[in-house]
């Protein structure tokens, strides 16, 4: 075994960063990107304070008007058809890259609305398909052309975050591969061919996000919000970043303090300088917000 | 005595020796298999207000994963062997979820109650530990986990009631590993030690490297721990080998990828300005992975012991 093909702690401390570790394994930069890499990345922030009722069960028509509001304001569309026909035509096939993770999945009724607006583009239904472990079996997704990217941000035990990023794991046959060093590698996932470049659209769903993790089952109500949000980017690690943010807050604000992620999601970095997917500090992303102002946290 | 006797003696004392070990084997495999499925029939199904819903779930290495999507994956890098898992309810009040792991030995119900080490010393089984809404505890070879979907003072109430029941069905207390002897006691904080066997899991605590350059596996015993002697801070290793030469061939390892340019002389200063370094004592390395000072490396060095 050769010495300089293992990556150790003293690389990273002797970058300084991992932001020389991407040429150190031969990885391209910026390669399959689906974000901006030269300027800034939007993201739109949108909430609805109506979309939870009080016992924080969906008001699908909020969260339809969401989508569609977030949806046309990222593309600078006139409305969200137009959107929507913009990103897939109606050649595509469309896998929809949901979280099925039993206490906090991605909403049935979020879901049915990507599904409805694929139809008004013209994507046949045949053409269509709602998956997460089971992608690599799919039919749909093995022949897909378009990915739609959702899922609600977690704490997560490995990555730290359970984020946009951290959803295409099951893109590959033996996820436990990725879990070194707190996912680090996630990025490379999304550079194998059945993923590259497929990527359209990624929403973040902010709705009760789960801001701390312990125990086998990683969850507790007590550690979810209603947030009410949605954030949506063709940038996932613009999109993530800012998702990040806001659970630091958080819970900065719940445990009165410093009180970092852990482990630190440093995917999110690492998809940025190593993997060139995205844009991950504020002064590269154009946040939009819309809706609900109050405790942004951000 | 004739020959035809002392061979007929010699095979039957064969035989009975053949048929004790098989029958312990299967004395063995039975008490392992009915241990849970004993626990689950003595537990109450009724706690307070909470009553036990639906049936219970058994896991095993490979089912896990359908019960807890990745966190299954520490358990495992602990051999786990099964878990036994009940959801109780009360009307108007949180779940409460209890998880029985049987971690097949107790020095790995230790090591993986070790793994979280968070929260509030309570007095459940050998060792628990409270946080808002999860208390777990270890004994014997059992690990056990009760989690409240949200934290009121009943339900509090009820998971420490049903926590000590569970801790009275296991009769015997479990020894911790015998490895930790061999951890230098002054200036050790208790609460940091992790015991493992699995590079993942030691990277999870503290990233090493990309690649499992201390050759930990099954076969290996490792502890993590924290020092702070004199305001000066330090983590070290202690792994034990199956032999020296194993030893010796992770320790080689170990100074060519990580502490390639010391050439055999350690303590090494690293990028971050804090010492590095190893030695071997029979079949245990010891391990300074980052020390404040040169004197702390070397002081750790020196003190860690060969364990039996």
């Amino acid at each position: 075994m050769s010495v300089k093909n293992i990556i150790t702690r003293r690389d990273f401390l002797r970058a300084g960063a991992c932001i020389t570790l991407g040429s150190f394994m031969g990885l391209p930069h910026g390669v399959g990107s689906s974000a901006n890499r030269e300027g800034k990345s939007r993201v739109v922030l949108m909430r609805d304070k109506d979309v939870l009722d009080s016992n924080e069960q969906i008001n699908r028509i909020a969260l339809e008007e969401m989508l569609d509001d977030a949806v046309t304001t990222l593309l600078d569309a006139p409305d969200p058809s137009s959107a929507w026909k913009r990103l897939v035509t109606p050649g595509d096939i469309v896998g929809i890259k949901t979280n099925a993770w039993p206490y906090l999945p991605t909403p049935p009724p979020l879901n049915e609305a990507i599904r409805k607006r694929l139809l008004e583009a013209g994507v046949g239904e045949e053409n269509i398909s709602a998956d997460d472990r089971g992608v690599l079996r799919d039919a749909v997704f093995q022949q897909s052309t378009a990915l739609i990217n959702v899922r609600p941000m977690r704490t997560h035990h490995w990555s730290g975050l359970g984020t946009l990023l951290k959803n295409y794991i099951m893109f590959v046959p033996q996820p436990s591969r990725y879990h070194d060093n707190a996912c680090e590698r996630l990025g490379a996932i999304w550079q194998l061919p059945h993923v590259k470049g497929k990527t359209r659209l990624n929403i973040l769903v902010m709705l009760t996000p789960l801001f701390h993790g312990m125990g086998p089952h990683h969850f507790s109500r007590q550690h979810t919000w209603p947030y009410s949000g949605l954030i949506v980017s063709q940038d996932p690690v613009a999109a993530d970043a800012t998702g990040a943010r806001i659970i630091q807050a958080r819970r900065e604000a719940f445990f009165g303090g410093e009180r970092p992620v852990t482990p630190l999601p440093r995917h999110i970095v690492a998809a940025d300088t190593r993997f060139g997917l995205g844009n991950s500090r504020a002064e590269r992303i154009e946040l939009i917000r819309l809706g609900w102002q109050k405790d942004q946290y951000l | 005595m004739r020959w035809g006797e002392s061979v007929k003696k010699a095979l039957f004392l064969l035989l009975v020796t053949l048929a004790a070990g098989w029958f312990s084997l299967l004395m063995t495999r039975k008490s392992f298999a009915d241990s849970l499925a004993t626990m689950a029939e003595a537990l109450d199904r009724q706690v307070g207000a909470w009553n036990a819903t639906g049936q219970d779930g058994t896991y095993d290495g490979e089912t896990i994963y359908d019960y807890i999507d990745g966190a299954g994956e520490v358990y495992r890098a602990y051999n786990m062997q099964r878990c036994l898992s009940r959801s109780y309810t009360a009307a108007g009040e949180p779940a409460i979820v209890l998880d029985i792991f049987d971690m097949g030995s107790s020095e790995d119900a230790f090591g993986v109650f070790t793994h979280d080490r968070e929260g509030k010393p309570a007095n459940v089984g050998q060792d628990a530990l409270y946080r808002q809404g999860w208390l777990s505890f270890w004994k014997s070879r059992f690990f056990v986990s009760l989690y409240m979907e949200r934290e009121t003072p009943a339900a509090k109430e009820a998971a420490f009631h049903l926590a000590r029941a569970v801790a009275s069905l296991i009769r015997e207390e479990g020894r911790k590993p015998a490895i930790l002897l061999g951890l230098p006691p002054k200036g050790l904080r208790d609460r940091s030690v992790r015991y493992l066997h699995h590079p993942m899991l030691l990277n999870y605590h503290y990233y090493l490297a990309d690649e499992n350059i201390l050759n930990l596996g099954k076969e290996t015993d490792a502890l993590l721990a924290t020092y702070s002697r004199d305001g000066k801070r330090a983590r070290f290793l202690l792994v034990q080998y199956p032999n020296p030469g194993k030893a010796k061939e992770a320790c080689s390892r170990f100074l060519a990828h990580y502490l390639p340019e010391a050439e055999g002389k350690v303590p090494l200063r690293l990028e971050n300005g804090k010492w590095a370094a190893a030695s071997l004592k029979g079949r245990f390395l010891a391990v300074v992975l980052e020390s404040d000072s040169r004197s702390l490396a070397e002081d750790l060095l020196g003190e860690a012991k060969a364990c039996p």
